[in-house]
């Protein structure tokens, strides 16, 4: 076996379920939610990268000195990668409602069918 | 039966996608030291920027111009959702007023998530946090607001102009770097005018990281706050 | 003038973008001519870039803040990018007139700053120089165009976006584990810097992160089998969206492609990628084809001929030899022209007649004759007849196809291209000797965008030196991977 620790097994489950809910799932909503769920994942993973055992949260004042912070760079990444993943979940929703509003259905094979 | 075929399908894939992946991410060996600009970024931050909190310094002023991307990603959700869900006639759908708790809490505790909200932002260079959370808090007092009474609404052309006027300040904020100092971003109240050089650890430093942080927070929380109006509205038939 | 104010070409859409609620609140009918305004002026912008650039060979490099790469962020707008820089300025100007003749569904304000990000994400795009920047506008780029697909809300329109969108998503969350993966190999976000690193990372590591860095691209640069989103998506999008998307968005994709590919060619595992890559390529190629010719709705049909261009130029690109990526961008430019001329004009039919669909094309020569000349025109020269531009670039990628040792992938690609003959002499046919009709007035500005297309194509189908030439040196901006190095000015980091 591979030896991984245990926070990146975590995180790429969380990708893993994300994505199988994408996948398999017929609901709008639900794939929607798999897809946060997948970036969720993502995020997690990227800190991880970042962090250095040991040391502590890079605020240099009271006694962190420069060699006892973690890696500035992951964190800041995620920042701008949450606001992104919220601006697509806000789009992926409005469309949702437009979908109701046209097929009053919210399952993709429903919707199939009605296309014809 | 098919349908078992699939997800049985996708499990198989999945894993060995996962397997892939993970095997990948056994050669980046985690808790060790592998910085390399990061720690370029941890010496010298207090120096060049004059905030102590590393992370939004790197967000605001060393890769500023992803944080820019950023607000125009939000920028565009909020102008999307308020493209897709435009009705020329709206109003909200409520029938359930607050409880007496929801509708007493909000009022008396909406002052207070504002004033959170803002000394978030402020305090962007000191502490985690930043304009984003900032942003998002205030939006929250706005949803508590819409969620205890049925007929308040945001005054929407004022948002909107706000936003639009925000946005402006800060690519503004970038052009005038570009005129002071010769380039796009660059931070002219810490490097040019050396404003709080004394003051490291203190309120009043950070050069323009609380100025830039106190627009973004603004913008977030107007933006937010409109999204969330348009999606609590429907279409009023004539 | 500095170079720095390079920057503008950045600056200029997104303050505007940001200008357009207060000039509604002002008045509404303005907001369409500011449109047009700015692209005006943002062709200015990318006309003085190009020119810098090309008079004296060396990039414009701005650095974001004052701070050098690796430390800030870094612009590199190199021979390759001001050409694509100017390509989509001036198209977007077309695009906009367009716009302001066709779009009426509500709120045009919306839509017209929809417009100037989708435009800026492109931008963007291609004249980074830091892979997570690089990112960033990918997703500007993405969001905007999950909107403007969903623009004229109607059902086919939104279950094009979702599909689009749930692609889009799972896309850009392989690209970001990529680089999470490469970061955490070398500890840097610069492409010039991960350009130098990229040996000495752990092979494994570099594999799995390259692909898929690449497989997060493949989905804006509508490569099999993640385009299953683009056919729907151009069809149901606002005519002068989809001119947009056809011209330069999937451009940009490709090109962040082969950036990343041809930066991390010191990796170990490049050429299994690369092989991987043309499989892609050649698959995207015939199976476009194929769906093409069953086709009834002409905009469909056009937008599968698109994405089986678009296969061709990155199986050039994928070839990995200085000759194929030469042929790759000839291609992209001639692309780019001939799609946008097509995608107006069928655009304008669809706009003056109420439809797109076979039978809506029908004497459409007697009808508008302008509009069918200008189609025709743009057909031929899609199949690849000499002495129109297409055929310059096909022949290249062919012999440079043919060069690596793809025979395979050629004698494919030249099978499509039969099947491409089929289809759209049959439209030809059906415009000039089917049915009948009266004329139809046709607008004299957007007969003269057509008309201008028409020239460049035939001028370059004439004289292709010139073009070739540029086309060369852009190239080489990519896969001269030394030089790019050297032109950025790294400063020395680390233990």
């Amino acid at each position: 076996m591979i030896h991984i620790s245990v926070y990146y097994f975590g995180a790429i489950s969380l990708i893993l379920i994300g994505l199988y809910a994408v996948l398999v799932k017929k609901n709008v909503l639900k794939m929607l939610i798999g897809l946060s769920i997948m970036e969720t994942g993502v995020n997690l993973l990227l800190i991880s990268v970042g962090y250095i055992s040991g040391r502590s949260a890079p605020i240099l004042s009271e006694g962190v000195t420069p060699g006892r912070a973690v890696d500035p760079i992951p964190q800041a990444l995620v920042l701008t990668a949450i606001v992104i993943g919220v601006a697509t979940t806000a789009m992926a929703l409005s469309v949702a409602i437009i979908l109701y509003e046209k097929y009053n259905t919210l399952n993709v094979e429903e919707m199939r069918r009605l296309r014809g | 039966m098919v349908s078992l075929l699939k997800r049985s399908l996708a499990i198989i894939t999945l894993l060995i996608i996962g397997y892939w992946v993970a095997q990948a991410f056994a050669g980046v060996p985690f808790g060790q030291d592998k910085m390399l600009v990061g720690k370029y970024y941890l010496e010298n931050v207090v120096n060049q920027t004059g905030s102590v909190n590393a992370v939004t310094a790197v967000v605001v002023n060393y890769r500023g111009f992803d944080t820019l991307g950023e607000v125009t990603v939000l920028f565009i959700a909020s102008t999307g959702v308020g493209a897709l869900l435009w009705r020329r006639k709206k109003e909200r759908t409520a029938r359930t007023e607050g409880s007496i708790v929801l509708k007493t809490g909000t009022r008396y505790l909406f002052p207070f998530i504002l004033v959170f909200g803002a000394y978030i932002f402020i305090h962007g260079h000191l502490t985690p946090g930043g304009g984003f959370p900032g942003g998002a808090t205030i939006a929250t007092g706005f949803l508590l607001l819409y969620m205890a009474f049925i007929v308040y609404e945001i005054p929407h052309k004022s948002f909107e102009v706000t936003e639009g006027l925000v946005g402006m300040s800060y690519v503004i904020v970038g052009l005038i770097g570009l005129a002071i100092g010769g380039y796009f971003l660059y931070d002219w109240i810490w490097q040019t005018w050396h404003v709080g050089t004394t003051n490291i650890g203190r309120l009043l430093s950070g050069g323009f990281i609380p100025v830039i942080y106190t627009i973004i927070g603004l913008k977030v929380g107007t933006e937010l706050s409109g999204i969330i109006d348009n999606m609590l509205k429907e279409e009023v038939r004539e | 003038m500095n170079g720095q104010y390079a920057a503008l070409i950045i600056a200029l859409p997104l303050i505007s973008a940001f200008f357009i609620p207060v000039i509604k609140a002002a008045s509404k009918k303005a907001v369409m001519p500011f449109l047009l305004l700015v692209t005006l002026l943002q062709v200015v912008v990318a006309g003085w870039l190009f020119k810098e650039v090309y008079t004296s060979g060396k990039p414009i490099i701005v650095m974001a803040g004052k701070w050098q790469p690796p430390i800030g962020i870094d612009l590199y707008i190199g021979h390759f990018a001001a050409l694509f820089l100017l390509i989509i300025a001036v198209i977007s100007f077309f695009t906009a007139y367009f716009s302001m003749k066709s779009i009426k569904v509500e709120p045009v304000d919306k839509y017209a700053m929809l417009f100037l990000l989708l435009m800026l994400g492109a931008t963007g795009m291609i004249a980074t120089g830091d892979i997570f920047n690089l990112f960033v506008f990918m997703e500007i780029t993405a969001i905007t165009a999950y909107a403007l697909t969903a623009y004229n809300k109607t059902g086919e329109a939104a279950e094009a976006s979702m599909k689009y969108m749930i692609l889009g998503g799972i896309g850009s969350s392989f690209f970001l584990i990529g680089i999470a993966l490469i970061y955490g190999a070398t500890g840097t976000l610069n492409m010039a810097q991960l350009a130098q690193l990229a040996g000495n990372i752990n092979p494994t590591v570099a594999q799995v992160g390259l692909a898929l860095l690449v497989f997060g691209l493949a989905v804006e640069a509508e490569l099999f089998p993640l385009n299953a989103w683009a056919p729907d998506a151009y069809q149901a999008a606002p005519h002068p969206v989809t001119v947009m998307f056809s011209a330069f968005v999937v451009k940009a994709g490709l090109y962040a492609m082969a950036r990343i590919l041809y930066l991390m060619q010191d990796v170990g595992s490049w050429h299994s990628v690369l092989r991987l890559l043309v499989i892609m390529a050649t698959l995207t190629v015939v199976v476009a084809e194929f769906s093409a010719l069953r086709q009834n709705d002409v905009k469909r049909m056009i937008a599968y001929s698109s994405i089986s261009q678009v296969g061709m130029i990155a199986f050039a690109i994928a070839l990995g030899t200085q000759s194929g990526i030469d042929a790759g961008v000839f291609h992209m430019v001639n692309h780019a022209v001939v799609k946008a001329l097509l995608f107006i004009g069928v655009g304008y039919v669809g706009m003056k007649l109420g439809g797109t669909t076979l039978e809506d094309f029908e004497g459409l020569g007697r009808k508008m004759p302008l509009t069918a000349f200008a189609i025709t025109v743009g057909s031929l020269s899609a199949v690849g007849i000499p002495l129109f531009n297409i055929f310059w670039s096909k022949i290249r990628i062919l012999l440079a196809g043919v060069a690596a040792g793809y025979a395979w992938g050629v004698a494919l690609i030249l099978g499509a291209s039969v099947v491409e003959a089929v289809y759209y002499i049959r439209l030809i046919h059906r415009m000039w000797f089917g049915g009948s009709g009266e004329r139809v007035s046709e607008s004299l500005v957007l007969g003269a965008i057509m008309l201008f297309l028409v020239a460049v194509i035939l001028v370059i189908g004439f004289y292709p030196n010139y073009i070739w030439g540029i086309a060369q040196k852009a190239g080489a901006d990519i896969f001269d991977v030394g030089r790019y190095i050297s032109n950025v000015p790294l400063l020395e980091v680390g233990a």
